[in-house]
C-alpha cells in the first residue's frame, strides 16, 4: 500500500528514481596508477593471477617492485623506463563516503555510549548516596542537561570549550553526546538500584560487606538486569542523536548523506538509504541486548 | 556475649515519634538461645536490628564481645561478620547460585581462598540438607528451603552469634519444621542465638530464655517453664491467652 502510494506520488512529480548510481557510494573501484620512482631496466615480469609483479632495476643496481593489473602491463623485459614512467595501474575498492559516514556514526557512538554509561553509573551512585553534596551535584548536572537541548549543548561544546580547551570537533562532539547520554543513564540507573529490595542491601552488610562492596557484588548486578532494557532504548537514541554532530561539521552518516546528494541528486534514494543504514545500527544493538537479556535471565 | 544497655531506638515519621525500642538492658550470655516475642509492632526487629548496628541507635549502648556499637569509631563490618542474620524474607542474592550465595561473602570479607570457601560453602549445604541444590538459583528453591540456604550463608562467615528475625513467618505451614530442625540442632551445638518468632512450640522447646517485649518494652524475662506456665505480667498473660 504505502509503496504503492509512494511510487504514484513520485510519478505525479515526475521524479527518476536513480538506485543504480546508489552502491558506487558505498564502494568504488579506483585505478590506482603506478609509476617508476627510478631510471631504470625492466628485469623481470612475474604474472601471478590477473596481477603483476614488475621488477625495475635501477642505475645503481637496486631492485624496485611495484604490483600491477596484468591488463595494465605493456612493458617488456629489458625496456627501459625514466622516474615518473607508468608501470601500469592497479584497480583497488575503496570505501565510499556513506561507508565511512556509517563507521564514524557507528565509533561515535560507541565510544560516547562507553562514556555516559560510566558518566551515568557515576553519577547514578552519588544520586542514591547519603552524601547531600554528592546528591545535589547530580542532580544539578542532571537537570542542566535534561532541561536543554542536545543541539544547543553541542554548540557550546563546540564552540566554546573546544575553543577554551582547545579540543578537535570529534572529541567535543563525543564529549557532548557522552555527557547528555550520561544524565539520562544516571537517572535509568538509579531507578534500577532504587528498585532493588531494601533487605538484599541489609542482607549484605549483614554479612559484612561495606557499601562498595555491597554495590558492586550485589546491587549493581541485580539493578544492571533490571536497567538493562531502558539502557538500551537510550543507546538506541544516542545512535540516533548522534545524527546532529554533523551540525559541527563532523562527517558522519547523516553528513556524508548530505554531501552525496549534492553531487547526485538523488535526494530521496540517499535518504532512505540513510534511513535504512541507522536502522540496521539501532537494530543490531537491540539483538545484542535481547541477547544479554536471554543470557541473564537464567537466574530467573 | 551481647549486652545491650538502656537501648532506644526512635524513628520519626512525619514529625510523629515512634518509640520503637524503648529503654531495654539485657545481656546475652554465650552460648545462650533467648526467644524474642510480643504482639506487633512491639519492636522486636527494631531490638534485633540494633544488636548488629543494622539500625542506628538513638540511645544507650549495645556492646558486642566487648565492642561498643554507639561508639562512633567502631568498624561496623568487622562486628557484623561476627553477627550472623536471618531474614523473615530469607534475602538470598537472586543473581548467584546458592553456592556462590554461600561463597561471596567469605571471599570478599573473611578473603577466603575460593577452594576453601566452596568446601566450607559445600559442607554447611549438607548440614541443612541441601547439596543437591548447590547450582540451583534462589529463585527455584521452595520457602523452606531458601531459607536453609540463608541459614547456611550466615553460618559461613563463621558467626560467634546468630540472629533470626521470624525466620519461618514467611514460610507455608509444612515447611516451617524443616527449618526449625535446621536451628534446633544448632542450639544443640551450643550456638549463641536470639530469636525473634511466633512459634511458642519452639520456644518452649530450645530456649534458655524468653523476653516479652511490648510497646519497645521489655515486659517480662525468664526461662520458658516460667514464662508460659505462670507469667507475672499482665500484658504477657493476655498475649498467652491470644496466642496459645
Ligand atoms: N524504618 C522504620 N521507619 C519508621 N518506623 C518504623 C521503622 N521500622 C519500624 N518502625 C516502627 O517501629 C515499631 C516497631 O516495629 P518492629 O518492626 O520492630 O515491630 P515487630 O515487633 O518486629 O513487629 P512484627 O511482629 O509485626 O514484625 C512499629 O510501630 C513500626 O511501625
Ligand atoms: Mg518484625
Amino acid at each position: 500500500m504505502i509503496v504503492v502510494g509512494l511510487w504514484i506520488a513520485t510519478k505525479r512529480i515526475d521524479y527518476t528514481w536513480r538506485w543504480n548510481r546508489i552502491p558506487q557510494y558505498f564502494v568504488y573501484h579506483d585505478k590506482d596508477a603506478k609509476t617508476s620512482d627510478v631510471d631504470g631496466t625492466v628485469t623481470s615480469l612475474v604474472n601471478i593471477g590477473n596481477q603483476t609483479t614488475v621488477t625495475v632495476r635501477s642505475e645503481d643496481g637496486d631492485d624496485s617492485t611495484y604490483i600491477i593489473d596484468t591488463k595494465t602491463a605493456n612493458l617488456k623485459v629489458d625496456e627501459y623506463l625514466l622516474e615518473g614512467d607508468t608501470v601500469g595501474s592497479i584497480a583497488e575498492w575503496k570505501a565510499g563516503p556513506l561507508s565511512v559516514g556509517l563507521w564514524v556514526t557507528l565509533w561515535i557512538s560507541a565510544v560516547a555510549s562507553v562514556i555516559g554509561l560510566v558518566i551515568g553509573v557515576v553519577t547514578g551512585l552519588c544520586r542514591v548516596s547519603q552524601n547531600l553534596t554528592l546528591r545535589q551535584l547530580s542532580i544539578t548536572y542532571i537537570e542542566i542537561i535534561r532541561g536543554t537541548p542536545l543541539l544547543v549543548q553541542l554548540f557550546i561544546f563546540y564552540f566554546f570549550l573546544g575553543t577554551v580547551l582547545d579540543i578537535g570537533r570529534i572529541p567535543s562532539g563525543i564529549g557532548a553526546l557522552g555527557i547528555f547520554a550520561g544524565a539520562y543513564v544516571a537517572e535509568i540507573i538509579r531507578a534500577g538500584i532504587q528498585s532493588i529490595p531494601k533487605g538484599q542491601m541489609e542482607a549484605a552488610r549483614s554479612l559484612g560487606m561495606n557499601v562498595p562492596k555491597a554495590m558492586v557484588y550485589i546491587i549493581l548486578p541485580q539493578a544492571f538486569k533490571r536497567t538493562l532494557p531502558p539502557l538500551a532504548g537510550q543507546f538506541i537514541s544516542l545512535i540516533k542523536d548522534s545524527s546532529l554532530v554533523s551540525v559541527i561539521a563532523i562527517t558522519d552518516l547523516t553528513k556524508s548523506g548530505r554531501e552525496v546528494i549534492t553531487s547526485t541528486f538523488a535526494v530521496f534514494e540517499i535518504w532512505f538509504v540513510v534511513a535504512f543504514l541507522y536502522l540496521i545500527l539501532t537494530f543490531s544493538l537491540s539483538q545484542v541486548v535481547a541477547w544479554v537479556e536471554r543470557r541473564l535471565a537464567v537466574s530467573d | 556475649m551481647i549486652k545491650t544497655v538502656d537501648l532506644e531506638k526512635v524513628f520519626v515519621v512525619r514529625d510523629q515519634e515512634v518509640r520503637a525500642v524503648d529503654g531495654i538492658t539485657t545481656h546475652i550470655k554465650s552460648g545462650e538461645v533467648v526467644v524474642v516475642i510480643g504482639p506487633s509492632g512491639s519492636g522486636k526487629s527494631t531490638y534485633l536490628r540494633c544488636l548488629n548496628g543494622l539500625e542506628t541507635l538513638t540511645a544507650g549502648h549495645v556492646h558486642v564481645d566487648g565492642i561498643d556499637l554507639a561508639d562512633r569509631k567502631t568498624d561496623m563490618n568487622k562486628v557484623r561478620r561476627e553477627v550472623g542474620m536471618v531474614f523473615q524474607q530469607f534475602n538470598l542474592f537472586p543473581h548467584k547460585t546458592v553456592l556462590e550465595n554461600l561463597v561471596l561473602a567469605q571471599m570478599k570479607v573473611r578473603k577466603r581462598k575460593r577452594s576453601e570457601a566452596e568446601e566450607k560453602g559445600r559442607t554447611l549445604l549438607k548440614k541443612v540438607g541441601i547439596s543437591e541444590k548447590e547450582s540451583s538459583y534462589p529463585s527455584q528453591l521452595s520457602g523452606g528451603q531458601q531459607q536453609r540456604v540463608a541459614i547456611a550463608r550466615a553460618l559461613a562467615m563463621e558467626p560467634k552469634v546468630m540472629l533470626f528475625d521470624e525466620p519461618t513467618s514467611a514460610l507455608d505451614p509444612e515447611m516451617v519444621g524443616e527449618v526449625l530442625e535446621v536451628m534446633k540442632q544448632l542450639a544443640r551445638e551450643g550456638m549463641t542465638m536470639v530469636v525473634v518468632t511466633h512459634e511458642m512450640g519452639f520456644a518452649r522447646e530450645v530456649a534458655d530464655r524468653v523476653l516479652f517485649m511490648d510497646y519497645g518494652k521489655l515486659v517480662e524475662e525468664g526461662t520458658p517453664e516460667h514464662f508460659f506456665e505462670e507469667p507475672k505480667e499482665e500484658r504477657a498473660k493476655l498475649f498467652l491467652r491470644q496466642v496459645l
